[in-house]
Order: structure tokens, then sequence, then C-alpha cells
């Protein structure tokens, strides 16, 4: 029984591990390549086009069937074998078609955004070194592969948002962001190695599968809080969730495209996954403290995009916000759509960053032909591009309605889902739970206004920057092919009919069902319907009234000077906090340890140095005035008697005679003394 | 009558005498005298002693040797003062301390 289901199962484990090696393959054969290749970017596009066309195959074999799990024996130390393999269940390959899909219309839009930069070719080793690592990691069954992967994503997104090396702020992001991962990164591994400590396995199939031993044996109680804590920090590193976001915001230094498929479509949504892999770990206790944390992150995250100018910088903030979302529903039990919010997330969120891209790319033309000294970043420059750009204001449109939640497209079923799903998780529970579902329906009217306000300052009304300069002419468009095919198939991806035949109601989501197994919340009728009338209503009213506040220019609701809107603007002060409390210690305590060790542990060594060399000095003066003063003694004597006796031989025959006679004297007068 | 002991005195002052010039002259003619005069000395104190044995005079006999000797003595260290001068054309004994050609 086993053979035969092996022999099925081999086909399926060899594509799956096919779509991992395809990106491998095309970032070695890329490094091979000089730095500037102009075939590279189509040698990892096909790379990544295999990946996917292997990646629906493998999906289709496994989703809602029995899940195949492949593994052999690693290595063997004292009695424990470790194995490694290849774990495929509904959760991996969504994430595996997921990954290769969002990672298709980027590699084809990374050919023509990327086109004019030096190192092209080094771009898409990096790229695709990303996308072995990421898928890598959704279909490892291995906790200690699962790390070494978490790390390599992490590094490729080090790498990649230091691309460009010579800006010194993505230096500085590049800089932050690992760091702040290395902390996530600690927990894991403290993590991991509790769970190892007290399973005595990394297969992620024995612990926490169907009859996983994560279900069945409790850790005792202490160890199993700092195990979460260190989940907890993983996932807020990696999934940019407070108090460990601040790194996200800067990342955006990176090229656009990778913005869009690194920090907001697949590796941030590694910490969600990561939820999604280590879900059996949690108590009830703690998920309600991910709720509360990822409820506070979306809120958060969401009221400092309100203010922001910078075009990336809101999408990042918005990023954030909706990883918050997905924390929270994972907190409430809403499992399945936390993970399809995931999903509709990835396509919705990158087709928004491709818009970014395409209209920093075109202001920054403009820019460079007028001579403007303008941030071709900052919308408050930006304007009236609608007409000239259709098909990328469409996108934006559709991305944006996305975002919001508005019915027909796809984040309406996966954000609603998890809106409804958080009321019903407070229904009966006291008013500080029934915070969190009024917060997230905060969130989502303030993501109404803040996208709004994106796409409004971008491509409504006049083009600002030419106030500056009367005589320039708005000549953008909507780009080469490169540019159009991506947003077309991310456009489609963002509406429902992917994901739901039925546009209203979020349960038919075959997504929604893949997971439903875990889902244990009453249902409460009234809030499926009351609830998505209510976001929507309010929704477009708030749409509304941010298009009469800039359009229109009507008043704003808050003075730009008032604490509200700078402390929004300033993005509640974290960076600022960060640096006080956090950096400055850290930096304060590495100079005292420098001072420590430059004075106290060198002054020591320096100490006993200068008394091996006084020692030696004594040594040396013992040496030079008795030991050879004593030879030289010896020598002067021998000397002195030497030139005594020589006077007597000078030559001189008298001079001999008389010493006879003195010496006979001598003698003479001796032997009367004696005598 | 003239005593052992007055020739002895005698014999000691020329001996004296012939050492002081031996030694303190710088003329190779006048260390000879000072020789001359110390071997005088002693072939005096011969014949002084000599008195002792009035049947074989031998002190006496041997004064005479020693007087020829004396003189044939002499003969050869004048040869070699002149020998001495005609190479260093000085006689001087401190300046003549070089005996290789």
């Amino acid at each position: 029984m086993e053979d035969f289901l092996q022999h099925i199962d081999t086909l399926t484990i060899n594509f799956a591990l096919g779509a991992v090696i395809m990106p491998l393959l095309a970032a070695i054969v890329n490094r091979c390549l000089p730095a500037n290749s102009k075939p590279s970017g189509w040698i990892s596009t096909l790379a990544i086009l295999v990946s996917a066309v292997l990646s629906i195959f493998v999906f289709a074999k496994v989703w809602n069937q029995h899940e195949v799990h492949q593994q052999q024996v690693w290595f063997t130390i004292g009695n424990t074998s470790v194995y490694t393999g290849i774990l495929l269940n509904n959760l991996s390959v969504l994430m595996l078609v997921l990954v290769s899909l969002v990672a298709l219309p980027v590699h084809i839009y990374s050919t023509a955004y990327m086109k004019d930069d030096d190192r092209y070719g080094r771009y898409f080793v990096y790229l695709s070194f990303f996308c072995f690592s990421m898928l890598a990691l959704v279909v490892v069954d291995n906790l200690v592969l699962f790390y070494a992967f978490w790390e390599l994503v992490g590094f490729s997104s080090y790498l990649l948002i230091g691309f460009w090396y010579t800006k010194p702020k993505a230096i500085i992001a590049n800089k932050k962001a690992f760091i702040m991962n290395r902390i996530g990164d600690i927990g894991l591994l403290t993590a991991i190695a509790i769970l190892f400590a007290s399973y005595h396995t990394f297969d992620i199939e024995q612990l926490f599968g169907a009859n996983g031993v994560v279900k069945s044996a409790a850790i005792s109680s202490n160890w199993q809080y700092v195990a979460c804590i260190g989940l907890f920090l993983a996932v807020a590193a990696k999934s940019a969730q407070f108090p460990l976001h601040t790194w996200l915001p800067d990342a955006m230094e990176g090229p656009t495209s990778i913005s869009a498929l690194i920090h907001a479509a697949t590796m941030v949504a590694a910490g969600v996954f990561l939820l999604g892999r280590f879900y059996p770990v949690f108590t009830h206790d703690e998920l309600t403290i991910l709720a509360i944390i990822g409820c506070f992150t979306a809120f958060m995250a969401a009221t400092i995009a309100l203010t922001q100018n910078d075009l990336k910088r809101i999408l990042a903030y918005s990023t954030i916000s909706q990883l918050g979302y997905m924390v929270m529903a994972m907190g409430i039990g809403a499992y399945s759509s936390s993970l399809f919010h995931l999903a509709t997330h990835a396509f919705f969120k990158c087709l928004l960053f491709l818009v970014a891209g395409i209209v920093i790319h075109e202001v920054q033309h403009m820019k460079d032909e007028y001579n403007l000294h303008i941030d071709p970043q900052n919308i408050l420059y930006m304007g009236g591009l609608r007409k000239k750009m259709p098909l990328t204001f469409i996108a934006s449109v559709v991305g944006g309605l996305a975002l919001f939640g508005f019915p027909l497209t796809s984040g309406y079923l996966s954000k609603d889902g998890i809106l409804i799903q958080s009321f019903e998780w407070a229904e009966g529970k006291d008013w500080l739970h029934k915070l969190i579902p009024i917060g997230a329906l905060l969130t989502s009217w303030l993501t109404a206004f803040y996208i709004a306000r994106l796409v409004i300052k971008v491509f409504f009304g006049e083009f600002k920057a030419a106030q500056f300069d009367p005589a320039i002419k708005l000549h953008v468009s909507d780009g080469k092919w490169q540019y159009r095919v991506p947003l077309v198939l991310l456009m489609g991806c963002s509406l429902f009919p992917l994901f739901s035949i039925n546009p209203i109601l979020y349960e038919k989501a075959w997504i929604f069902n893949g997971f439903s197994v875990i889902t244990a919340l009453d249902r409460v009728n009234i809030y499926h319907t009351i609830l998505p009338l209510l976001v929507n209503l309010v929704g477009v009213i708030v749409m509304y009234w941010a298009y009469a506040i800039y359009i229109k220019e009507k008043a704003l609701p808050l003075p730009e000077s008032g604490f509200l809107f700078r402390f929004s603007y300033r993005e509640w002060y974290f960076d600022k906090i960060y640096q006080k409390v956090i950096v400055l210690p850290v930096i304060a305590l590495s100079k005292f340890t420098r001072w420590f060790d430059r004075n106290i542990l060198d002054g020591f060594i320096h100490l006993l140095a200068k008394i091996g060399i006084g020692g030696s000095k004594i040594a040396e003066w013992c040496d030079r005035y008795l030991i050879d003063g004593f030879l030289h003694l010896l020598a002067s004597i021998t000397l002195g008697i030497g030139n005594f006796a020589r006077r007597f031989q000078n030559g001189k025959v008298q001079y001999y005679l008389f010493s006879m006679l003195a010496i006979i004297l001598a003698v003479f007068i001796f032997k009367i003394l004696i005598y | 009558m003239i005593s052992l002991s007055d020739f002895l005195i005698v014999s000691a002052g020329l001996f004296c005498i012939g050492l002081f010039v031996t030694l303190t002259k710088r003329n190779a003619i006048q260390i000879l005298i000072g020789i001359e005069l110390m071997l005088n000395a002693a072939i005096l104190n011969l014949i002084a002693f000599g008195k002792y044995d009035r049947f074989t005079n031998s002190g006496q006999t041997f004064a005479l040797f020693a007087i020829v000797l004396a003189a044939a003595t002499t003969a050869v260290a004048l040869a070699i003062i002149l020998n001495v001068y005609k190479k260093y054309k000085t006689i001087d004994p401190d300046k003549t301390d070089q005996l290789k050609d």
C-alpha cells in the first residue's frame, strides 16, 4: 500500500522539487554571466514560468486531497536521525502556487523596469535566488531547513533592499531590515530549539500534523511561553508587526518591483505562513494576544498611512496594516480567512506596487527631462495622470478597491471574512474583547480614506509639478507591454472569479473551504449581512469625502499643524523612540564595552607586557654589568699585567742590565730582611 | 801594610763605577770601558785573594788569563761597534735596537 502511494506521489514530489530548483538554476546561470548581461532577465523569467506551471500542476494534484510527504534521512547524531524532505499539504501548495504566480508578473515587469540599470544581471540573480528561497521555505518539512530558508529569504531581501548600494539611505535601510529580522530569527531559533528539546523531532508533519505530538502532549508552561514569545518575535520581524515593524517602510528604498514581490506579496507574508505552520503550538490566551497585536498594528499603520506623502511609504504602511489583519485573523481563530487574505492581498498589493512603480518611473522621466527639483515618489507633485495612463489608472482603482474590500473584488471576500469572524469571536465576551473587531472596522474605513487619497492625488486633478514650470507638457504613458501584461494579469487575479463564484459570500470561496477544518466559530447570521453593508456604505462615503477634500478643496479634517496630524506624519514617533530608547543605549553600551576592552582588558595585557619588558631590562642590566663586567674585569687585569710585562721588553740593552741589577739587589735585600 | 779589605773596597768601588758607567752612558765605547772597569775589579779580587795561595799562585795565573781574554774580547767588541756604526751611523745602544737586515 505504501509503495503504491509513493509511486503516485513521486511525480508530484519531483514536480514540486523542480518548481523549487528552477529559480536556483537561473540564479546560478545568471551569476556566471556578466553583471549587466541582458539575457539574464529572460532566463529568470523562463525559470519562474516553469516553476509556476509545475506549481499549478502540483497544486491540482494535492489541493483538498491527501497530503504528500516524502523524506529521507539527512544525518544522524547519536540515536537521533534528522530527516529532510518535502511536505505538500493545502497550506504549502497554496503558498507554492501563490509565490510563483505573483513572481511571474514581477519578473516580466522587472525586465522593463530595471532595463537601464548597470547591474541588470545581478538584480535577476538576487531575484531568482529569493524565489528559490521562498519556494523552498514553503515546501520543506523540517524545522532546520525551514529556519535555513527563513534566513535565506531575509538575506535576499537584505541584498535587494540595498541593491542601489550607492544610496546611503538604501544602505541604512537594509542594515535596519537585517538587524530587525535578526531579532526575529533569534526568536525562531529559540522556539525550534525548545520544540526539539520537548518532542525530539524537527519534522513539521510529526509536530503539527493531524496527529501531531504538539496537540497530544503539552510542554511545561514556562518553556511554552518562551517558545511562543520567540515565534511571535519571528512573526513580528518578518511580517512587520508592532513592535518590529519599522524596517518595512524604510525597505522601500529598494527597486519598486522588489517592494512589490518581497515587501508586499510574499516574504512579509512568511510570518503569517509561519503562524499557519506552527498554529497548534499557541494556546488560547496567546492567540488572544496575537489578535490584540495584529489589530493594533493594523490600526496604527493605517493611521500613519493617512498622512504620508511618499507613494511607496503609503503602500508600505498599508502592507503593515493588512498583515496586521492577517495576524489578527490568526489570533481570533479565523485561520482560513487569514490565509485567504494572504493570498488575495499578495495579488492586489503587488498590483498596487507595480502601479506605483510605473508612476514613479514616468515622473522620474519627466523630472529628468525638465530638470525639476522634485521627489519622484512624492504624491504632492503628482496629479492628473488619469488621462495619460488609463490602464495604470484602472489598475490602481482595482487594486485600491480590492485593498479596501469593495464587493466584486477579491479583497471583499477575504477582508470581510476577517471582519465578520472577528465580530463573531467577540460575541458574548466583555467590552475589552469587543475593541478588536471595532478596531478592525475603523481600520477598514481608514484604509478607504488613505487609498482614496493616494489614487486621487496621483490620478485626479492637475499635474502639480506643472506649477514650477508652466511649459511642462504631461507626456506619460502606460509604458511597454512588459508593464501592461503584469498589470492585466494581476488585475484579473484581484477580482472575485479567481477565488469564488459567488462574489458576495466569502464562505463559498474555495481557499476558505480548503482550510475550513480548523475554523470553529459560531456563525452569527446577522453580522454576515449587516457588516459588509456597513463597511461598504461608510467606506464609499469616506472615499467621496476624500475626493471632496482633495479635489474640491474642502477643509482638512485635521489641521496640518495639529498634534494628531504630526503624530501620524511622524509615524507615531516609533523611529525616534527606538532611536532614543534602544539604539542610543545600545551604542552607549557598545562604546562602554569598547572602552572597557581598550582600557581595562587591554590595559591589563599592556601591564603584563610592561612587567615582562621591565623584567627583561633588569636581566639585560645584570647581563651587561655583572656577568660581562666580571669578564671585562678579567680581561683588563690580564691586559694590565701584559702591559706591565711588556714595558721590560723594550729592546734596550742597558735597561735589561738595569733590570737584572735591580732583581739581584731585590733578592739580596730580601735575603737580608729574612735572615 | 795594606790589608785584604782595602783591596776589596777598591775593587767594590771599581765595580760600582764600572756598573754605573755601563748602565748610564749613551756611547758604546764608554760602555765598553765600564765593562773593562768591572772586569778589572774582578781581576783585582783574584789577585787580592791570591796571597792565600803562595805555592801555586793560581790567583795571579787566573788574573793573567783574564787580562788576555779581556783584551781579546775588547778587540771583538770594538770590531762589533765599528760594524754597528757602519750600519746605523750611531753607536748609541738605545738606538741600535734592530737586529734584522
